[in-house]
């Protein structure tokens, strides 16, 4: 049965009945879509990237262990995934190193921040610094509301603790970087396709639906259900990114037009 | 797998020739210049401007050897329908970003390997409207051009037919005109914006103007509205100077040097240049002699280029007596205004780039500021609509996992405004160098007062027109889309890096062909412009003929249009005859 649920518990809930969700094999509203289901009508290159990225899990190469859970952690925060079963979790921080060994970046860095690959070290030891002076603990023994509280710090703009690295590096910047990372290691992931029920790859099948959302007929249709995030947790609601003044103001980073 | 589509294969391309989308073939051998060859040009960047410019060249019996610093791409081997594994096709070596709005760049704006930027731009191909050309007489703001819309309007409508772009029988702003080529079917997006506009009695236009195919044309397929225009067409359905322009160069006896940086022009003791000097693959050191220099590297490496081509005489860099090299860099803004809609909208499908409108685009003495704006759609897909979510609703966590899962029920618009020149806004050299030991950009940019309360009006304009179309929730995020100016043209060579015709001031067989000339950026998409600047350009250089090589005098004689200068394929491929401009009928 279902342990007593306290405000550790990670999982999101179902606000009408207060229980938690999950793990599921497949969060979100397009039960039984499988975008990998139609991976015999993508082009062959395609197909390869797309499988390497579900098959071939990338080793920390660039972060020390230590530095592997602390980022592991704070990746499970910025893109919690405590609603996914063990089969079903899509790898960030090993992304996220892979990367950063590979030092591939996106074809700038903001002139007060340092480059990516010194960025992130020092963001990894400043946080679990804060955790240590904030709470008594580093950051890997912190609750998860602890964990959010302390991060949410870093998304406003506003450390919980001081630190000498963020006068090197404004926080709000680092944070928009974490946070782009994670998004584009998740969304990146067929299992977030599936979630999110996005089409995929469509070269060269094509879409024949334009108009009015309607699905493919390899799409679902989708069908809603309720969540909450889980009450211990800070980042269910949308507060704007701190740090943002006339002087530091934050473009946004992807190309659409 | 016995059962394949009509377009392109589901099987590994084994054995396949160098495919420039799903039907092109690159077929014959492509001539090689050794570096003891004095050639006639050399052309650096084979983007929007150096691919036309390559082409046109090589077409009139010129000895062309063109650069890019990237690859030459196969795009069945080279390209994926996925935005992760897309990163290659942009320019993402090291710059340097500040000011008080930096700019991003990377897949925001700048292309890497043949076809330079043409090859992720969503391929929105406005023209520039008559009044851009004269703003500083028009409005007292920035600066007028040395040419008016009259010089480019037939090059305009050669390139849109070229490329070829698809578009409404009518399009009502501007010099009002039509397109020859179909207009495409609408989006979700393309919906919402028509309902919106609609609603609030703006008038609106749809299925263009975009350079893509909605029927198969000779090598090309039609649009299979897969919505990863910007991740590179694999189908070929999109144009860019990769499949449009370089194949017809290469047929006619150009060589597309791939994979080479170039690190400096030299000049010679006479005054003139005489050729380049590049890293390849490996890294080694070449030089490569010419008769002229053309530098087609978009408005941060061409700055770029010149600034580290500095030598005796051109302490400051080379061209740069009047100091406007990498001044006055434009982006314009290019917000981007996403609503949630109830009933689901799907826009991954369909062009991001279907439907727009510039009912605000010109001045209007009832604003507190000059110019205006255009609104455009968009289409994120879900990377890229994540990073608009962090920004635009703060967005992280499960409140980011929870936006993501209604990813199906939101629309985007592109705002885009015209944002004007300013000297302070520019790229220099920073004190970190790349792999080659180059110094790299470091980009300062910030906003005037007139710019503010442009893009102030025209977000709300954007998020009101979202509200009309029925969205729920309306929220928007901060960018700035395109890049142009930072070598701008002028009559003066007091305050302009090069002449009407590309020709730098400076030295008389330097030239520079690419979106960095313009002096103003109005608020169309800036590629059809540098596409029809760069066949003007060609002209010219044809026109003059010898004497670029051989003579300091400055000439501004330039010929009629060259029309049997486009590639073949451009004719006669049922394409109607449209003699005369369309007329806007009187009500």
């Amino acid at each position: 049965m279902e342990a007593q649920r306290t405000d550790d518990d990670p999982r999101p809930i179902d606000p009408n009945t207060g229980k938690p969700i999950g793990p599921l094999a497949q969060p979100g509203y397009y039960q039984g879509y499988r975008t990998l289901d139609q991976r015999k009508f993508w082009d062959a290159k395609t197909r390869e990237v797309v499988l390497e990225r579900v098959h071939k899990v990338p080793q920390f190469r660039y972060f020390d262990d230590r530095q592997a859970a602390l980022l592991t952690a704070i990746c499970e925060r910025v893109l919690p995934q405590a609603d996914r079963d063990a089969d079903h979790k899509i790898p960030i921080a090993p992304q996220i190193d892979k990367r950063l060994y590979e030092d591939r970046h996106d074809g700038y860095r903001y002139e007060e921040m340092p480059p990516d690959r010194e960025a992130f070290p020092m963001a990894l030891r400043a946080i679990d610094d804060m955790a240590q002076a904030h709470y008594g603990r580093g950051f890997l023994e912190l609750r998860m509301s602890e964990q959010d509280e302390l991060l949410r710090s870093l998304h406003d703009g506003k450390p919980i603790a001081g630190h000498d690295v963020w006068e090197r590096m404004p926080p709000h910047r680092f944070w928009l970087l974490l946070v782009q990372d994670c998004a584009e290691a998740y969304y990146a992931h067929p299992w977030a396709w599936d979630e999110i029920g996005f089409g995929g790859p469509a070269y060269p099948r094509a879409y024949m639906r334009l108009e009015r959302g309607e699905p493919e007929p390899w799409e679902k249709e989708e069908k809603r259900y309720e969540w909450a995030p889980p009450p211990g947790s800070q980042s269910g609601r949308y507060e704007p990114v701190g740090g943002q003044s006339e002087h530091h103001a934050t473009p946004g980073q992807g190309g659409t037009h | 797998m016995k059962n394949s589509p009509l377009l392109g294969k589901f099987r590994k391309p084994d054995g396949e020739p160098h495919m420039l989308g799903a039907m092109q073939r690159l077929t014959g051998s492509m001539r090689k210049y050794s570096e003891q060859d004095e050639v006639d040009y050399v052309v650096v960047g084979v983007g929007a401007g150096g691919g036309v410019l390559t082409q046109r060249l090589s077409r009139a019996g010129f000895r062309v050897v063109a650069f890019d610093a990237g690859p030459f791409w196969d795009t069945e081997r080279d390209w994926v329908s996925d935005e992760s594994g897309s990163h290659k096709l942009y320019w993402t070596q090291k710059r340097v970003t500040g000011g008080t709005h930096p700019l991003a760049f990377g897949s925001n704006n700048s292309g890497q390997g043949v076809g330079g930027s043409t090859v992720h731009w969503a391929s929105f191909t406005p023209r520039l409207h008559p009044s851009d050309f004269q703003i500083h007489t028009l409005d007292g703001v920035g600066v007028d051009w040395p040419i008016s819309y009259s010089d480019l309007k037939p090059y305009y409508e050669l390139m849109e037919l070229e490329l070829p772009v698809s578009g409404p029988a009518y399009f009502p702003w501007g010099d009002p005109h039509g397109y020859a080529f179909g207009p495409h079917p609408m989006g979700g997006v393309g919906n919402a914006l028509i309902k919106g506009c609609t609603n609030l009695g703006i008038e609106v236009s749809a299925g263009g103007p975009v350079a893509i195919l909605e029927g198969s044309r000779a090598d090309r397929p039609h649009c299979i509205y897969r919505g990863f225009c910007i991740q590179g067409c694999k189908v070929g359905a999109k144009a860019s100077t990769l499949i449009t322009h370089v194949p017809d160069a290469i047929r006619s006896g150009a060589e597309i040097r791939a994979n080479c940086m170039v690190a400096r022009v030299n000049l010679g003791r006479d005054g003139r240049v005489r050729g380049v000097t590049y890293f390849d693959e490996e890294g080694r050191e070449h030089t490569q002699k010419a008769r002229a220099v053309v530098i087609s590297g978009y408005s941060i490496e061409t700055p770029r280029l010149l600034l580290n081509s500095a030598c005796p005489g051109f302490e400051n860099g080379l061209a740069n007596s009047s100091d406007c090299v990498g001044r006055y860099l434009m982006a314009q803004a290019g917000n981007v205004v996403l609503g949630r809609f109830g009933e689901p909208v799907r826009m991954y499908k369909a062009p991001p780039a279907h439907a727009l409108t510039e009912a605000f685009y010109e001045t209007d003495p009832k604003r507190d500021f000059a110019r205006g704006f255009a609104v455009q759609t968009v289409g994120p897909l879900p990377i890229a609509f994540a990073k608009q979510m962090m920004v635009a609703k703060g967005a992280w966590g499960w409140g980011l996992r929870r936006v993501m899962m209604d990813y199906n029920h939101w629309a985007g618009f592109g705002f885009l405004g015209e944002i004007l020149p300013h000297a302070e806004n520019r790229v220099q050299l920073a004190d970190e160098t790349d792999g080659f030991g180059l110094p790299v950009a470091k980009v300062t940019f910030g906003l005037g007062d007139n710019d503010k309360k442009l893009t102030d009006f025209g977000v709300k304009k954007t998020m009101e027109i979202m509200s009309a179309a029925g969205a729920e929730e309306v929220v928007q995020e901060q960018r700035y889309a395109h890049l142009v100016g930072a070598a701008r043209m002028g009559k003066d060579p007091r305050t302009s890096v090069v002449d009407q015709f590309g020709r730098t001031h400076d030295i008389p067989n330097l030239f520079i062909c690419d979106g960095s000339i313009m002096p103003t950026q109005g608020s169309a998409n800036p590629g059809l412009t540098i596409m029809a600047l760069a066949a003007r350009i060609a002209d010219y250089l044809i026109t003059q003929g010898a004497d670029i090589f051989t003579s300091n005098e400055r000439s501004d004689r330039i010929s009629a249009i060259r029309r049997e200068l486009a590639p073949p394929d451009t004719w006669g491929h049922g394409m109607p005859r449209i003699e005369a401009p369309v007329q806007p009928v009187s009500s």
